[in-house]
C-alpha cells in the first residue's frame, strides 16, 4: 500500500529522528507494562503515544500528507508500463503524482517506483491508512457476535452441562473445565473464555466446598486460554495479525496448530493436577454428595427462548464454518474478509434485540479497539521514521536467514524465544503487529507468495501467545484469572505467579520449540 | 454480558437451592394447659382429635397444678423424650386481662426449647376452641425466607392431612423493596427502571424455584397432597391476613427461632400475637 509514499518519504529521516521515534516505541512499550501502576487503560496510554507520534512526525516532516489512492486494482512497476506519463510534482512534500496516459514516452523509465492504475485519489486523514480496519473489524464484529450469542445461553448451558457431567469430582472437573477453557479460547477469545470458565469455576468449587483449590484451577484455565488461542485464526490478536500478514488460512492455521494445541493442553492438566493436588474423590460417599451439589445447577435457567437458543447455536456453527472458508468463499465475496464475516453475523444477531442494541454496543470493550487503532497509527508513524527499519536491521544482524523457505534453526529459536520473552512483560500485540510488518519487509516467505509460509512466522505467534503465560501481566485473560482470584481475597502476588507459573510455561514454549523445529519450518 | 460479574450472576442464578426432606418425628406429644379437669381433658381430646393421624399414640398431659414457673414446666417435659409440646397462650394468666400477648411460658418456650410448639387457640375463650373440628385440610408455611428451609417444608407437609392442601408461601416485603428502589432512583450510574424490574425478578425467583423442587421431590412421599404456590410482594402482615381468610387455613406453620437473637423471629411475633383463633406450629 505504502509503496509508493514510503519511496518519497523516507529519505529525509535522520538517524536523530529515528532514535527519537525509537525513544517514544520503548516509552510506550513501558508505559503499557505498567498499566496498573500507572492506573491508565491502554486506549490512553496509546492515544497520548499516538497523539505525540503524529504532532512529531509532523514537525519533523516525515508523514505522507497526500492523497490516497483507493479503487486501484494492481501496482504495476513503472519500467513494465508502456504510456505517456505526466509527472505533478508537488513542492511541499517532495513527491511526484503519476497519471497514464496512453502513450509510448516514458519520462519516468529506469526509475523503482510502483504505480497504482486505474485508482481514485482521495484527501484522507493521515491516521486512517495507518490502521488495519480488518482486524479492527474482526474483532468488533466478533465481540459484538459473541456477546449477543450468549445471550441465548448458549455457553452457560454447555459450561453447566459440563459441570454436571462431572458429577463434581475435582479432577474430573479440572480436566472437564481446561478443556472446555481451550475450546471456548479457541471459539471466542481469550478474555471471553477466561471469564466464563472462571466464573463457572468459583461459584462450582464454592458449591462443592472446595474453595482451596480455587487458585490452582484458576491458575491452570489462565494458562490454558493462551494454549486455547493458539487453535485457530481468529482466536487471538496475535493470530489475527501474524497470521493474514503471512497469509495463512483458517483452515491450515486450525490443521497445523491443533497437535501441538492437544499435546500441551493435556501436559498442563496433567501437571496441573499434580502441582496442586487435584485428586480424585476417594469413597462412594463423597461421590454422591458431590453429584447432588452439582446436580442443583439448573443449564436451562438462562435460556429466554429456546427458538433463540438454536438459533444462536446453528449461527455460531455457520459463522465458525463461513470464517473457516472465508478465503476459498465465491466470487469476490472472499475479498470482502473475514472482518465483514464477523460484522455481518454481529450485525444478523442483533436483529433479535433490535430496540435494545445499544446495550450490546455499551458493552463493546471500546478500550481495546481505540487501543488497536492507536497501536496501529504508532506503528505506521515508525515505518516512516524508519523506526521498524532501524529493528529489521538489527534483527537482520541476530537472524542467519530471513527469506530463507525453510527457516534456520537458529533464527526460528530467536524469534520464539524473543516473542515469549517480550510478550511476558508487555502487551503481545504491539509485538505481533511491529514483528508482522518487519518479518513482512525484509521478506520472510508467506502463503499468498510463496506458497508456503516460513516457519518464523509461527515461531512469533507460538511465542507471542505463550510468553503470556510467564507472568500475569503477560496476557489479558492471565489478568482476568488473577483478577478473579483477588476478587475471591486469595494471595497471589506477581513473583507467587510467576514461581506458580513458570513450570507450565517452560512446558510449553520447550514443547512450541520443539514443534516447530520439527515440523514447521 | 463480558464481565465476570454477569456471568457469576448467571452461574449463581442457574444454581437453585434443592429441597431436601428431612424426616419428622411425631412419636411423643406433651399437651400443657392450665385447664382443670374435666375442661383439661376436653383440650387434651381436641388435640388429639386434630393431630389425628399424624399423632403419636403417646399422647400425655401436663397439667398446669404441676408446674408453677417456667423451670419446672421445662423439667417437666424433659422428664420423658417429646417431639412435640401442644398448648395455648396465657398459661396461668387471665386471657382477657392480656389479650395481645402469649405469656410468660408459651414466649419462654419457643426461646429455650428445641421442640416445636403448637400453638392453639385458647380454650378459655369459648369461641375459639372449635380447631379440633378442622382436619388440617389446610395448611401454610410462612417464612421470611422460604428457600431452603427444609426443616419447616418437611413439618409443614407432615401435618398437612393425606389429601389436603399444602401452601408453600413466600411474601416479600413491599416496603423494604420500595426503601431500597427509592435509594437506587438516587444513584446516577444505576439504571432504576432496570433495577425496580430485575431485583423484584430475582427476589421472587428464588422461592418460585424452591417450591418448584419442593413439589417434585414431597410428590414422591406424599402423592395425594396438592401444594401450592403463594409467591408475591407485599405487606407480610396483612396479606398473610388475607391469605388465610381466603383459604380456609387451618393450620400455619413458621419459624420463631432467631439465630441473631433471643426474642422470636421478627415476622413470626406481630403474626403470632394477631392469629389468635389459628392453630400455629412454631418451629
Amino acid at each position: 500500500m505504502n509503496g509508493l509514499l514510503l519511496a518519497s518519504t523516507e529519505q529525509g529521516v535522520s538517524g536523530a529522528i529515528t532514535g527519537l521515534f525509537a525513544t517514544m516505541l520503548v516509552g510506550l512499550i513501558l508505559c503499557l507494562a505498567l498499566e496498573e501502576k500507572l492506573h491508565a487503560k491502554k486506549s490512553v496510554i496509546a492515544g497520548i503515544f499516538t497523539i505525540m507520534c503524529l504532532l512529531l512526525g509532523a514537525i519533523c516532516g516525515i508523514l505522507p500528507f497526500d492523497h490516497v489512492v483507493v479503487g486501484s486494482h494492481e501496482m504495476t512497476p513503472a519500467n513494465d508500463v508502456q504510456g505517456y506519463y505526466v509527472v505533478d510534482t508537488d513542492a511541499e512534500h517532495d513527491h511526484h503524482d503519476v497519471v497514464i496516459d496512453g502513450t509510448d514516452d516514458k519520462e519516468l523509465a529506469g526509475e523503482d517506483l510502483e504505480l497504482h492504475v486505474g485508482g481514485h485519489r482521495l484527501e484522507m486523514p493521515i491516521y486512517i491508512p495507518g490502521i488495519n480496519w480488518g482486524v479492527i473489524a474482526i474483532i468488533l464484529g466478533s465481540s459484538l457476535f459473541v456477546d449477543v450469542t450468549s445471550k441465548s445461553g448458549l455457553f452457560t448451558w454447555v459450561a453447566i452441562k459440563v459441570t454436571k457431567k462431572s458429577g463434581g469430582d475435582p479432577r474430573k472437573l479440572l480436566f472437564a473445565y481446561g478443556i472446555m477453557t481451550v475450546v471456548f479460547s479457541a471459539v471466542l477469545n481469550n478474555v471471553t473464555a477466561m471469564i466464563i470458565v472462571g466464573s463457572l469455576t468459583a461459584v462450582s468449587l464454592e458449591k462443592l466446598d472446595r474453595k482451596d483449590k480455587l487458585l490452582g484451577f484458576l491458575l491452570i484455565e489462565g494458562l490454558l486460554t493462551n494454549v486455547g488461542g493458539l487453535l485457530t485464526l481468529i482466536s487471538s490478536v496475535p493470530n489475527i495479525i501474524v497470521g493474514t500478514t503471512a497469509g495463512i488460512g483458517f483452515v491450515t492455521f486450525f490443521i497445523t496448530s491443533s497437535p501441538y494445541v492437544v499435546v500441551s493442553t493435556w501436559l498442563t492438566l496433567w501437571m496441573g493436577a499434580r502441582l496442586f493436588g487435584v485428586k480424585k474423590l476417594a469413597t462412594q460417599d463423597e461421590q454422591d454428595r458431590a453429584a447432588q451439589l452439582v446436580a442443583s445447577f439448573d443449564e436451562n435457567d438462562g435460556i429466554e427462548s429456546w427458538g433463540f437458543f438454536w438459533f444462536g447455536t446453528a449461527m455460531l456453527v455457520l459463522f465458525i464454518i463461513c470464517i473457516a472458508t472465508a478465503s476459498v468463499l465465491p466470487g469476490d465475496i472472499k475479498h470482502l474478509g473475514m472482518g465483514f464475516i464477523a460484522l455481518a453475523f454481529a450485525g444478523l444477531m442483533l436483529i433479535r434485540y433490535k430496540s435494545e442494541v445499544d446495550n450490546f454496543y455499551r458493552s463493546v470493550d471500546w478500550d481495546l479497539l481505540g487501543f488497536f487503532m492507536a497501536l496501529f497509527v504508532v506503528i505506521y508513524v515508525m515505518e516512516h521514521a524508519l523506526v521498524l527499519a532501524t529493528i529489521g536491521g538489527i534483527l537482520e544482524t541476530v537472524l542467519v536467514d530471513i527469506t530463507r523457505e525453510t527457516a534456520h534453526v537458529r533464527d526460528t529459536i530467536v524469534l520464539l524465544i524473543g516473542s515469549a520473552g517480550f510478550s511476558s512483560v508487555t502487551d503481545n500485540i504491539p509485538l505481533a503487529a511491529m514483528l508482522a510488518s518487519i518479518l513482512s519487509d525484509l521478506g520472510a516467505p508467506t502463503a499468498s507468495g510463496s506458497g508456503t509460509e516460513s516457519g518464523l512466522w509461527w515461531a512469533v505467534i507460538f511465542g507471542a501467545n505463550l510468553g503470556g503465560n510467564l507472568t500475569p501481566i503477560g496476557s489479558a485473560s492471565t489478568l482476568v484469572a488473577v483478577t478473579i482470584i483477588h476478587k475471591h481475597n486469595l494471595h497471589m502476588s506477581f513473583v507467587a505467579f510467576v514461581k506458580s507459573a513458570i513450570p507450565f510455561a517452560i512446558a510449553q514454549i520447550g514443547l512450541a520449540m520443539v514443534y516447530v523445529l520439527l515440523f514447521l519450518r | 454480558m463480558t464481565n465476570i460479574d454477569q456471568f457469576v450472576s448467571a452461574f449463581k442464578a442457574a444454581d437453585k437451592p434443592q429441597f431436601s426432606p428431612e424426616t419428622v418425628k411425631l412419636d411423643s406429644v406433651a399437651v400443657v394447659t392450665d385447664l382443670a379437669s374435666p375442661d383439661a381433658d376436653r383440650f387434651h381430646d381436641d388435640v388429639r382429635r386434630f393431630l389425628g393421624a399424624s399423632s403419636a399414640p403417646q399422647i400425655r398431659i401436663i397439667l398446669g397444678e404441676r408446674f408453677r414457673d417456667v423451670d419446672e414446666l421445662l423439667r417437666e417435659i424433659d422428664k420423658t423424650p417429646t417431639d412435640l409440646i401442644c398448648t395455648h397462650r396465657n398459661l396461668h394468666t387471665q386471657a382477657p386481662e392480656h389479650p395481645y400477648s402469649l405469656g410468660a411460658y408459651v414466649d419462654v418456650l419457643t426461646q429455650v426449647s428445641t421442640i416445636p410448639v403448637l400453638l392453639l387457640p385458647n380454650p378459655h375463650t369459648t369461641h375459639d376452641s372449635d380447631f379440633a373440628a378442622n382436619n388440617r385440610d389446610a395448611v401454610m408455611a410462612i417464612t421470611g425466607q422460604l428457600t431452603g428451609d427444609h426443616h419447616l417444608v418437611s413439618f409443614a407437609a407432615k401435618m398437612t392431612a393425606p389429601t389436603g392442601r399444602l401452601y408453600l408461601t413466600h411474601i416479600e416485603d413491599e416496603m423494604t423493596y420500595e426503601r431500597y428502589v427509592e435509594t437506587i432512583s438516587r444513584i446516577p450510574a444505576i439504571d432504576t427502571d432496570v433495577a425496580r424490574t430485575e431485583i423484584l425478578q430475582a427476589l421472587l425467583k428464588l422461592p418460585h424455584d424452591y417450591i418448584r423442587s419442593c413439589r417434585n421431590v414431597l410428590h414422591d412421599t406424599y402423592a395425594s397432597l396438592s401444594i401450592e404456590e403463594i409467591v408475591t410482594m407485599g405487606h407480610h402482615l396483612a396479606d398473610y391476613k388475607r391469605l388465610i381468610t381466603e383459604h380456609n387455613i387451618d393450620l400455619l406453620v413458621l419459624n420463631t427461632k432467631d439465630e441473631d437473637q433471643l426474642a422470636m423471629h421478627g415476622l413470626a411475633y406481630p403474626l403470632v400475637i394477631e392469629l389468635r383463633s389459628t392453630p400455629l406450629l412454631l418451629l
